[in-house]
């Protein structure tokens, strides 16, 4: 100790002048401005061009213009919008993915969190093999099985477009990484919360509805915030699943499934494609803002898979 | 179909009630007793999980290595037959003739080489340009991360737009200005992958930018006031403190990035279509699979590709271990 002692003191710096600190935060700044622009060139283009008329549009380019909205018309800013929401029934697209989503929630919640109470806390005999499943299926990596799984429930579903809406909902409300989360989070409950109830006559569902879940507030809004992004954001699935357009599916299509379809529609406007993308990140960019702290917390708990 | 459904139905009970049985034999031996009543409830209350990972979790998983042994041609899933190892020969054979497979090969591995380095090396470096205190680096850690709340799809016809050919795409506008003439850049062969490869950096690297912070935040300030006080300056305070304590979160985000950049099919899918220079072994196998119906070729490139990554994955995992 004594030999790196004498060996640094040399070495220590006259503390920096407040001058040469100042500089030293306008660079920093100047820097950062610098790169979150950037970053952020893209999506002051989209949010720019989805207020332009596909004229304002095209005589924008090239100049300052493209990244500022169409500030000359200011009444039609919003017209975009309104033709996409209206004339091509994005607002019912939205409505279908908000309704799969919810429905995916619940669905996931009380299924993976009633398989992990049982892992946590019961008893009962066969648990180990069940408890091997759950850690082989989320080491091994099995995002290649998507065929065989369409495969699967086109043959369980049948030939009918209605049931497809199962074959959207069904395969998104099992998770094993949340039972996972779920038996993490279970576990580290009290036994005495349980016991409680129990002695006032409460049976075992009883304590998992009236005692667990109320306990469990944090664990259940980091999963649904997770489900809400996946089924908001998944595209494949549904568009493997569902009939396409053209066979009469429209009115049962999420969201990012009729991105694809309104991209393709004729004599659409660069505009157009831009609000509509606009209005498809809305709901995500809110669930960011508003549940942050599940997400960190996701990201915590991600880790463990490690 | 139906009738393997429920052999691996059975055979999955059988196994079931033999660790059942076994537990109970245990148990016994300890004298210890599992109480009916509560083991019935516990069945009850996994039957759901249990049906659902049962459909659409484990049997897809056992199928596709099933199918991969067979020529299930998706439109006759009654005439299956075993063909052992010929799906495999028939992939080999596609990628001697260098045609759209061995295209799909080269474009994923240029992929996952192009994007791993740039995506982690940029999360690092935003990670540790905003890692200090003041309203600037939050204001700026929100517009670094602001990319990930799009979605793929959005950011698939988003750079679509940016990259259109003609003086219609904003790119080809930008570089008129000092009198470049416009670009086709994602028919072109030399520019395609590489636009799709910072498109997907940019999108992704956010994420791990938060990752990586957070791995910062748990590096215990003593030791840079230690480092400090042993004359290290930034650089070596880095290569000292920094970069041992972030091992760890440095291992996870190198496999999931790599696991991610190998699956990748969405940016190719959407911006150019089935196309010989962009096209991904993830979109090769969904081709064969989906829209030519191929099932059974589809499931052994997927058991090929799953090898593949498994084996990546265990070698990464090794090499980070043994240098600790």
């Amino acid at each position: 100790m004594d030999k790196t002692l004498s060996k640094t003191l040399p070495n220590f710096r006259p503390k920096k002048t407040p001058a040469k600190k100042t500089v030293k935060e306008i660079i920093y700044h100047v820097v950062g401005i610098v790169l979150s622009l950037i970053f952020l060139f893209p999506i002051i283009y989209m949010i720019a061009t989805s207020t332009k008329s596909e004229s304002a549009y095209a005589s924008s380019l090239g100049s300052v213009n493209m990244f500022l909205p169409d500030f000359a018309n200011l009444g039609t800013m919003l017209d975009n919008y309104k033709n996409v929401l209206v004339n091509y029934d994005i607002w019912k697209y939205a409505l279908n993915s908000f309704l799969y989503a919810i429905i995916v929630i619940v669905l996931n919640v009380i299924i993976n969190g009633l398989a992990g109470y049982v892992m946590a806390k019961l008893v009962f005999p066969g648990k180990k093999l069940l408890s091997f499943l759950i850690i082989f299926l989320i080491v091994v990596p099995v995002e290649t099985s998507i065929i065989p799984l369409y495969s699967i429930v086109k043959v369980m579903l049948g030939l009918k477009q209605q049931m497809s809406v199962i074959g959207v909902i069904l395969p998104a409300s099992i998770s094993i990484f949340n039972i996972f989360l779920f038996t993490q989070f279970f576990e580290g409950i009290p036994k005495e919360y349980e016991e409680a109830a129990r002695i006032d006559g409460a049976n075992t569902m009883g304590v998992f509805m009236k005692v667990i879940m109320p306990l469990s507030k944090p664990i259940i809004a980091t999963v649904a915030v997770f489900c809400f992004i996946g089924v908001w954001n998944d595209y494949l699935w549904p568009s493997m699943i569902l009939p396409s357009a053209d066979e009469g599916a429209w009115p049962l299509l999420p969201i990012q499934t009729a991105l694809i379809s309104i991209q393709s529609i004729e004599g659409i406007t660069t505009g157009e494609i831009m609000a509509s993308l606009i209005i498809t990140s809305i709901p995500i960019f809110i669930i960011y803002v508003v549940a942050q702290k599940y997400i960190v917390q996701g990201f915590g708990t991600a880790g463990l898979k490690m | 179909m139906f009738n393997t459904t429920l052999i691996i139905l059975a055979v999955f009970i059988i196994v079931f009630l033999g660790f059942a049985v076994y537990d109970l034999a245990v148990a016994k031996k300890r004298k210890q007793v599992y109480r009916a009543k509560s083991s019935l409830t516990a069945y009850l209350m996994l039957l759901p999980a249990v049906i659902l990972a049962f459909l659409f979790i484990l049997l897809p998983i056992l199928y596709s290595l099933g199918y991969a042994f067979t020529d299930y041609y998706l439109l006759k899933p009654n005439e299956i037959n075993f063909v052992w190892f010929d799906n495999f020969k028939d992939f080999f054979e596609e990628l001697s003739t260098k045609g759209t497979l061995y295209n799909a090969i080269k474009n994923t591995l240029v992929f996952v080489v192009g994007v791993v380095p740039l995506q982690i090396g940029l999360a690092l470096l935003l990670s540790l340009f905003v890692n200090r205190d003041g309203v600037g680096s939050k204001i700026f850690k929100v517009c670094f991360f602001a990319p990930v709340v799009i979605s793929l799809s959005v950011t698939s016809f988003l750079w679509l737009q940016i990259l259109a050919p003609g003086e219609n795409g904003l790119l080809n506008a930008l570089l008129g200005i000092f009198g470049i003439p416009p670009h086709d850049w994602l028919k072109d062969p030399n520019t395609a992958m590489p636009c799709i490869i910072i498109l997907s950096a940019w999108q992704g690297c956010g994420y791990q930018m938060l990752i990586f912070l957070s791995g910062l935040s748990n590096i215990r300030k003593e030791l840079y006031e230690a480092a400090s006080l042993d004359g290290a300056n930034g650089w070596r305070k880095f290569w000292l403190v920094t970069w041992p304590g972030l091992r760890s979160t440095f291992v996870y985000i190198i496999i999931t990035v790599f696991i991610g950049a190998c699956r990748i099919l969405t940016q190719p899918m959407l911006m150019t279509g089935y196309m010989d220079h962009t096209v991904t072994l993830s979109y090769y196998m969904y081709q064969q699979g989906y829209v030519y119906r191929w099932v059974g070729y589809s499931s052994a490139v997927a058991l090929l590709m799953t090898i593949f990554i498994g084996a990546i994955t265990l070698i990464q995992r090794r090499i980070f271990r043994e240098e600790k």
